[in-house]
């Protein structure tokens, strides 16, 4: 179920940012920001209680207008603190049930972003770790492990056993495209990895295969998740951070999605004539 | 910190480097953020030197001789080869004061590696000092630095990039020695020998190991030993880093850091911070960051190396010392400071310790032979990536490149190519007994591909600062001027347990050694306890000038001191007057001992060194001199080195100042 819900909005935003491979992420980044922001205004006006909400900042102003122009008079002022608490309370209720709505497709989304933006594909010449988790019940030292890596790449090291965390993790390096997943032999199962490659600007990078669970699904929705009687946990690859770069500052994707999505919101709420 | 005004608000990177400053022992050089790259001019013709520290002229000769450097031979044709004078005395930091500013000692007032301070006696390094800062404010363990300690370059004089900036000819200087931090100036410079590590140290390495093992902390540098233990497969330790100034006593900061060790393979994975690494045994982890936190949101970040010696038996983990990050440098690196910057975009972390090849590790045996020398062609292939570069991007002016590779190599296998040195070893001579002449022909395809890079209009300079020789025995001069009756202990004490000169009894001491080739006297109104009346002074020099040059080995038969210099004989200049009372110009195969110059006593007057550290350049300069070649022909027969920073001003059409005394070598 969560896998499908993944599997539809990640198309949709594969095919939103298609055009967009060859540019700068910041294209992308605006786009998803701006699409976000109408997203958001369009369900916050349909969920919330509109005139409620301008009736409350109309509360709000009004005592704060009481509380400028008598400000010698204590009873008033008192009276005008309060009133604007209880409005502020009011406010913020009204905003809940919206925020309560929103927070499933933000969600949603953020997941989906997170692999376009959060990590570099390993270039050429570079090296990554893979680290396979397995449950808790699983004997490191005695199982039957084996890496295949495809063309293009090459596992550098033996695996390293952390027998007390349970995991395994290898050192490859990319020697030249990479069109084939990893795959980890566990007691003769074997389990894909896909490993990110590609020259362009904008590429969609899954650094993280779960297990099938709902919570550790939704999080990671760039491949399908490990059958849930896998003896593992969790493949990762180390990849290298990106940075969106701005006047020479790298900024985390997350921190210019919420900041462009805020201000993209605020500036086309008159448009839309919602009232926040 | 002249001309701050008070109320001006401190940017967060100056404020580290003050605090910094204060606790490591290193400084802040103020407002570089604003300067602006100099020399806009166009030059007709463009001048590259390519600064090859210690090539020796001797060595150079044999293998130019033997078809071995066919870029060398290429250039020595078309212009110039010749040896080139060094300096007094022979030591890289004199001897690239002497060419940077185009004068002698008593010009740029850096006299030797290490210094005294008259005050205490004390050693005191020559090219750098640091003062904390003044005023601190403390809350409770918090110690909130409220004005700004400093970091100063203590040589003297102008840099010749300094006066071409004066006539607008763009220059790039990377990684001269003697330029820490670097000097204020509108030209891309770099800092070379004499950049600390982050811990403001000139290289401290950690070695981690469940082995019993010792190694020497020395002045300076050195490394330390963690005893770990490898429990259930995994070991936790920590990598020091600087102090911390934001705590009341300054106490060292720490990362603590995890490795992961296979049950059976020889491989481990390291982790601390957001760093995560695997590496097999005998394996260089490139290098790595890592961030020393002192209070939230200060924090100081430097890079590192990690090498995983052995993983079984017994386990053995190399760290280099934590080197200045160039991508965000706490301390003053480059000028304009963006440079710094600049190079790690384009090359990702590199050495910014001053001499980058560890030989504490080496002498130490931490590092085997093979891989100190696979660290240093590490140190070789960054600097080859970033000479092309420069290369690349050499339009005008002058160009000044460094290596350090034949020196440091130099120092630690010239045991293996001299059958009579102490530590010579017959097996190892046949293992690495090529690696100078190996080291040499790196140099040549340098200069090769200088040569294939630059154009028509560039004049190629290479020079070293001083050659080489043995290092087969030491000198304990303090031992010397003790039995003489120069230097006086207090009763009861046991000489060879001093060191520092904590018992010496300064109302009767005349004399006394500190530093590679100095020697001081304790004058009276100069000294915190002078003894020496200033009308005693000139038949005590020379009477002690007399006898230490007929110092002869009774092992060799040889003279130890070839020459005792006075300064007023051979030096002049504004700081003639901080020169250490006698410059001793030791014989070939001669060199102060390891412990006399911090103030030590040690039984033997001239023992026998065993150490890897075993060539060396404290000589007469006479005996080893650099090298000069150019694709321009010399004027002078016997150039030094001040004559080629005078060359070098002349082939750009401007005149000589005053303040330099070389004559122009072209």
């Amino acid at each position: 179920m969560v896998w499908w819900l993944n599997k539809a909005v990640g198309s949709l935003i594969n095919l939103l940012f298609l055009p967009f491979s060859s540019l700068p992420p910041w294209v992308a980044m605006l786009v998803i920001s701006l699409l976000t922001a109408l997203l958001m205004l369009f369900i916050y006006k349909k969920i919330s209680n509109q005139q409620g909400i301008r009736r409350v900042k109309n509360r709000l102003k009004a005592s704060l207008l009481e509380i400028r122009l008598f400000q010698n008079d204590m009873r008033t002022q008192l009276q005008s603190q309060k009133e604007l608490l209880s409005a502020n309370l009011q406010y913020l209720l009204y905003n809940l049930k919206p925020l309560l709505v929103m927070i499933w497709p933000i969600f949603l989304i953020l997941a989906q972003l997170n692999l376009w933006f959060a990590s570099q594909p390993p270039r050429p010449g570079e090296t990554f770790l893979v680290k396979a988790s397995f449950i808790k019940t699983v004997d490191l030292e005695r199982l039957n492990l084996d890496l295949e890596a495809p063309d293009g790449l090459l596992v550098e090291t033996p695996p390293v056993r952390i027998l007390d965390e349970g995991q395994v993790a290898w050192r490859l390096k990319v020697t030249g495209p990479v069109r084939e997943p990893l795959v980890i032999q566990v007691n003769g199962e074997r389990y894909q990895k896909q490993i990110p490659a590609g020259k362009s600007r904008l590429s969609r990078v899954s650094a993280v295969r779960v297990k099938r669970n709902l919570w550790q699904e939704l999080p990671y929705p760039g491949e399908k998740p490990l059958p849930a009687d896998s003896l593992l946990k969790r493949i990762e690859l180390n990849l290298q951070p990106q940075r969106l770069s701005l006047a020479g500052i790298g900024l985390h994707w997350l921190l210019a999605y919420f900041l462009l999505s805020v201000i993209l919101g605020l500036a086309l709420k008159g448009l839309f004539r919602v009232e926040i | 910190m002249a001309g701050r005004k008070n109320d001006e608000i401190l940017k967060r990177r100056e404020f580290l480097q003050m605090v910094l400053g204060t606790s490591a022992g290193l400084m802040l050089t103020p407002g570089r953020a604003f300067l602006r790259t100099a020399g806009r001019k166009e030059t007709g013709l463009k001048v590259l030197v390519l600064g090859m520290d210690g090539l020796d002229t001797v060595l150079l000769n044999r293998f130019l001789e033997d078809g071995q450097l066919p870029h060398f031979r290429k250039l020595a044709a078309a212009g110039t080869y010749r040896p080139l004078r060094s300096s007094l005395p022979p030591q890289s930091p004199v001897a690239w004061a002497n060419f940077i500013t185009g004068t002698n000692p008593g010009g740029h007032a850096i006299f030797d590696f290490v210094h005294r301070d008259p005050k205490t006696y004390l050693p005191v390094f020559s090219a750098s000092e640091s003062l904390p800062a003044k005023h601190n404010l403390r809350l409770g363990s918090l110690n909130i630095p409220l004005s700004g300690g400093e970091i100063r370059n203590l040589r003297r004089g102008r840099a010749f990039w300094q006066i071409l900036e004066d006539y607008d000819i763009p220059a790039t200087v990377f990684k001269i020695p003697s330029n820490y931090p670097p000097v204020e100036t509108r030209q891309r410079t770099f800092s070379g020998m004499g950049t600390p590590d982050l811990k403001g140290y000139y290289g401290l390495f950690n070695y981690y190991t469940n082995e019993y093992k010792t190694v020497t902390e020395e002045y300076g540098g050195g490394g330390r030993v963690h005893d770990v233990y490898v429990i259930g497969h995994r070991v936790e330790a920590r990598i020091p880093g600087p102090n911390n100034p934001f705590k009341r006593g300054h106490p060292e900061t720490f990362v603590d850091f995890k490795v992961f060790i296979d049950p059976v393979n020889p491989v481990a994975k390291i982790s601390y911070q957001d760093q995560e690494f695997i590496l097999r045994e005998k394996e260089w982890s490139g290098w790595k960051k890592i961030r020393f936190e002192f209070i939230p949101f200060q924090s100081v970040s430097g890079v590192c190396m990690f090498y995983l010696k052995e993983v079984r038996p017994k386990f053995k983990l190399y760290v280099s010392p934590v080197n200045i990050d160039p991508s965000d440098p706490a301390l003053p690196l480059s000028t304009p400071e963006s440079y710094s910057r600049e190079l790690a975009k384009k090359f990702g972390p590199f050495f910014t310790k001053g001499l980058p090849a560890d030989t504490a590790a080496l002498e130490n045996d931490v590092l085997d032979e093979k891989e100190f020398l696979a660290q240093d062609e590490i140190v070789y292939q960054e600097s080859m990536a970033m000479l092309e570069e420069e290369l690349k991007n050499f339009r005008s002016g002058l160009l000044f490149f460094y290596f350090s590779n034949a020196d440091q190599r130099q120092h630690m296998f010239f045991r293996l190519i001299d059958r009579d040195h102490p530590a010579y070893d017959e097996k190892l001579a046949a293992e690495f007994g090529r690696v100078i002449l190996q080291t040499y022909r790196d140099m040549d395809r340098a200069l090769q591909l200088a040569m294939e890079k630059v154009d028509r209009n560039t004049v190629i300079v290479v020079m070293s600062d001083h050659g080489f020789c043995p290092f087969r025995r030491g000198f304990n001069l303090n031992t010397w001027l003790l039995r003489n009756g120069y230097h006086v202990l207090r009763p009861g004490t046991r000489p060879e347990e001093v060191s520092l000169f904590q018992a010496t009894d300064w109302s009767r001491t005349r004399a006394y050694g500190v530093g590679l080739n100095a020697l001081y006297l304790n004058l009276k109104g100069r000294e915190a306890q002078g003894l020496v009346r200033p009308e005693e002074k000139e038949a005590l020099l020379r009477e002690l000038a007399y006898k230490l040059e007929q110092v002869t080995d009774p092992l060799t038969g040889e003279r130890v001191i070839l020459k005792a210099y006075l300064p007023s004989e051979v030096y002049s200049g504004a700081y003639l007057a901080e020169a250490p009372d006698i410059i001793l110009g030791f014989n070939r195969n001669y060199r102060i001992s390891w412990n006399s110059p911090l103030g030590s006593f040690p039984r033997e007057l001239i023992e026998s060194n065993p150490q890897k550290w075993s060539g060396d350049h404290m000589t007469s300069p006479d005996l080893i001199p650099g090298v000069l070649l150019a694709g321009r022909p010399a004027r002078l027969e016997s150039p030094a080195l001040e004559d080629v920073t005078a060359g070098i001003l002349s082939l750009f059409g401007i005149k000589i100042p005053p303040e330099v005394t070389g004559r122009p070598v072209f």
